[in-house]
């Protein structure tokens, strides 16, 4: 049996961080895959810093971790916020409709 | 007591104020809180900076932990002039707040909107004061937070577009900078920003601290629109309430800009990360494109507060030519610039919001003979375009000089070159609006209006006269940026 170590941890976590990257930028349809591409990215991010805790057997990335869930629950709720608002002006969340920026 | 206690002040009366601001329900009594504690963090920012100009260096541990293992919060020379900068707009832009906001923001909503903006400002004072970089992505993402929200808030139902946009480029940016973060943590297992400016030259040359770096420099770099990341910018600053565009583009972008320096010069200080890794070549090349690119899509918006916008990323550009010279007197013409520009796009952006007040609209047609409708707003607004120029007697000048300075020093001339030209498009864009509102008839069926309220046009001339008064005589502002410049690259603290 092989051991699991640091680089597997961070493998996935690399895995991850470009799925979310993909996911923003390939994104043609739905605004809400979007948030959820961002809170990959910080999932992946949160994966590194538990991995690199455990590694240097110094808590502090854990706790750094957790701060990081919340950072990143308080963004989603925004961005949730703000799709509302959105939806009530317009009746959809289409990308299409949220690239319309004419001056 | 109080003295020794100050830095933590700072960020803590505006932090735990916002929460009482949305107790106090009255729109009225929210604005006149909210102003109290605005003022009291820029007596706060006054007296730290002359405490360094004093003494030194402040270092202050919360709670009495010791700096590697708590989190240190450090005033030097360029945070403490960063502080003022935040705290004095901040404070100028709740004179200015009351009217304008009132009639923006729904009533109901005032005061949410208020205790958002001082969780903003105390999220931006963070960024200055601390000396811990996960400290410090907390604060960015306190401002970036609160900030999409005052966003959101204009009345312009593109508002919500440009917000959604902000959040996902931001929150890509601070991802980004975590991610640095991570990454330097495992490699020195520290995260105090003088901590790992000792231990980083040891392992700068691994793969992992390059990633770091490049890694910190995109992130920040979104947050603070250099060129190809600017495009989150336009937009949010041109929707959202006219308060919050001139909050935001004095103070948002100038603290990212801190950051960067930060990094650059303090965290790599010991590596040489500008010629060695590149670093300064891509910045220059990238300030160079947007001083221009900016600068000419701005000729071209017929919405005027986009134009503005534009030309804040082509002002973003001279700050960032600055900063990638890597010399003293580079590094010092950037920093001033922080100031000089926050002073005269703070300016600019009032008058629009007097406009947006009065007229109701910041189209370009809208300006037609304003200049004998609104005379005092019309002519702010001619002598922050002359400071944004960089005509002499104006701030916008001192900076220029300096950049100038800098380049004909490392013998590059075709920058200086480079930096009079990008200068002339300002003169374009700025002239329009000139030419419209003293040169056009108003038209036929325009309503009567008045000149703003007082307590507006205290505000935007406070930064008006600022603008020329530190043109003038600029030997306090430059005394201090030539001395964080001398820090940050010579005695390296």
């Amino acid at each position: 049996m092989f051991e699991i170590g640091l680089s597997h941890y961070m493998s996935l976590s690399a895995i991850l961080f470009v799925l979310g990257i993909f996911g923003i930028f390939l994104n043609r349809k739905n605004v809400v895959v979007i948030l959820m591409s961002i809170e990959l990215i910080l999932l992946a991010v949160n994966i590194n810093l538990v991995a690199f805790s455990a590694e240097l057997n110094d808590l502090v990335g854990q706790v750094f971790a957790m701060f990081i869930l919340t950072v990143a629950a308080a963004e989603a709720a925004i961005g949730l916020a703000i799709l509302m608002a959105f939806f009530r002006n317009r009746g959809s969340i289409a990308v299409e409709d949220i690239n319309v920026m004419k001056g | 007591m109080i003295a020794a206690n100050l830095p933590i002040l700072q960020v803590i009366a505006p932090l735990l104020s916002a929460p009482l601001c949305v107790l106090l329900r009255r729109p009225g009594a929210a604005w006149a809180f909210a102003l109290a504690v605005t003022w009291a963090s820029f007596a706060i920012a006054l007296t730290l900076l002359s405490q360094v100009l004093e003494s030194g260096p402040i270092s202050y541990e919360i709670g009495g932990w010791a700096a590697p293992f708590g989190i240190e919060y450090r005033v030097d020379m360029i945070s403490a002039f960063v502080l003022v900068i935040v705290s004095a707009i901040g404070s100028a832009i709740m004179l200015f707040a009351r009217h304008s906001v009132a009639s923006e923001i729904r009533r109901e909503r005032i005061y949410l909107f208020y205790a958002m903006y001082l969780l903003c400002l105390s999220g931006l004072l963070g960024i200055a004061i601390t000396g811990d970089t996960f400290n410090l992505f907390v604060f960015l993402e306190i401002s970036s937070l609160s900030s999409y929200v005052l966003i959101s808030l204009g009345q312009d139902k593109r508002a919500l577009t440009a917000a959604f946009r902000y959040l996902v480029m931001g929150a890509i940016g601070a991802t980004f900078y975590i991610i640095g973060v991570g990454l330097m943590y495992m490699m020195t297992g520290t995260l105090n920003i003088a901590d790992l400016a000792v231990r980083l030259p040891a392992v700068a040359s691994t793969t992992t601290i390059l990633a770091a770096l490049a890694f910190l420099t995109v992130g920040i770099s979104l947050k603070l629109a250099l060129f190809p990341l600017h495009a989150w910018l336009p937009g949010a600053y041109a929707y959202a309430p006219s308060m919050v565009t001139a909050f935001m583009a004095a103070t948002a972008t100038k603290v990212a800009v801190y950051i960067l320096i930060r990094i650059l010069f303090t965290i790599f200080g010991g590596v040489d990360v500008m010629a060695g890794m590149h670093v300064g070549v891509i910045l220059t090349g990238l300030a160079v494109i947007a001083m221009f690119a900016a600068s000419t899509t701005a000729i071209f918006q017929p919405n005027l507060k986009r134009m503005l916008a534009y030309s804040s990323v082509a002002q973003i550009g001279y700050i960032i030519l600055g900063i990638s010279f890597a010399s003293e007197t580079g590094l010092a013409g950037g920093i001033i610039h922080l100031f000089n520009h926050a002073v005269t796009k703070s300016a600019l952006f009032m008058v629009m919001g007097c406009v947006v007040l009065r007229v109701g609209s910041v189209n370009i047609r809208a300006f037609d003979g304003l200049g004998a409708r609104m005379p005092l707003t019309m002519a702010a607004f001619v002598i922050a375009g002359l400071s944004l120029i960089g005509i002499p007697l104006t701030v916008g000048f001192i900076s220029k000089w300096y950049l100038i300075l800098a380049a004909l020093e490392k013998g590059w001339w075709p920058i200086a070159v480079v930096v009079v030209l990008s200068s002339l498009l300002a003169v374009i864009y700025v002239w329009r609006v000139v030419e419209a509102a003293y040169f056009r008839p108003a038209a036929a069926d325009a309503p009567e209006i008045s000149e703003a309220p007082a307590s507006m046009l205290i505000a935007l001339w406070l930064m008006t006269g600022a603008s020329v008064y530190f043109g003038v005589d600029a030997t306090r502002t430059l005394d201090v940026a030539l001395g964080a410049a001398k820090l940050l690259l010579v005695d390296r603290i």
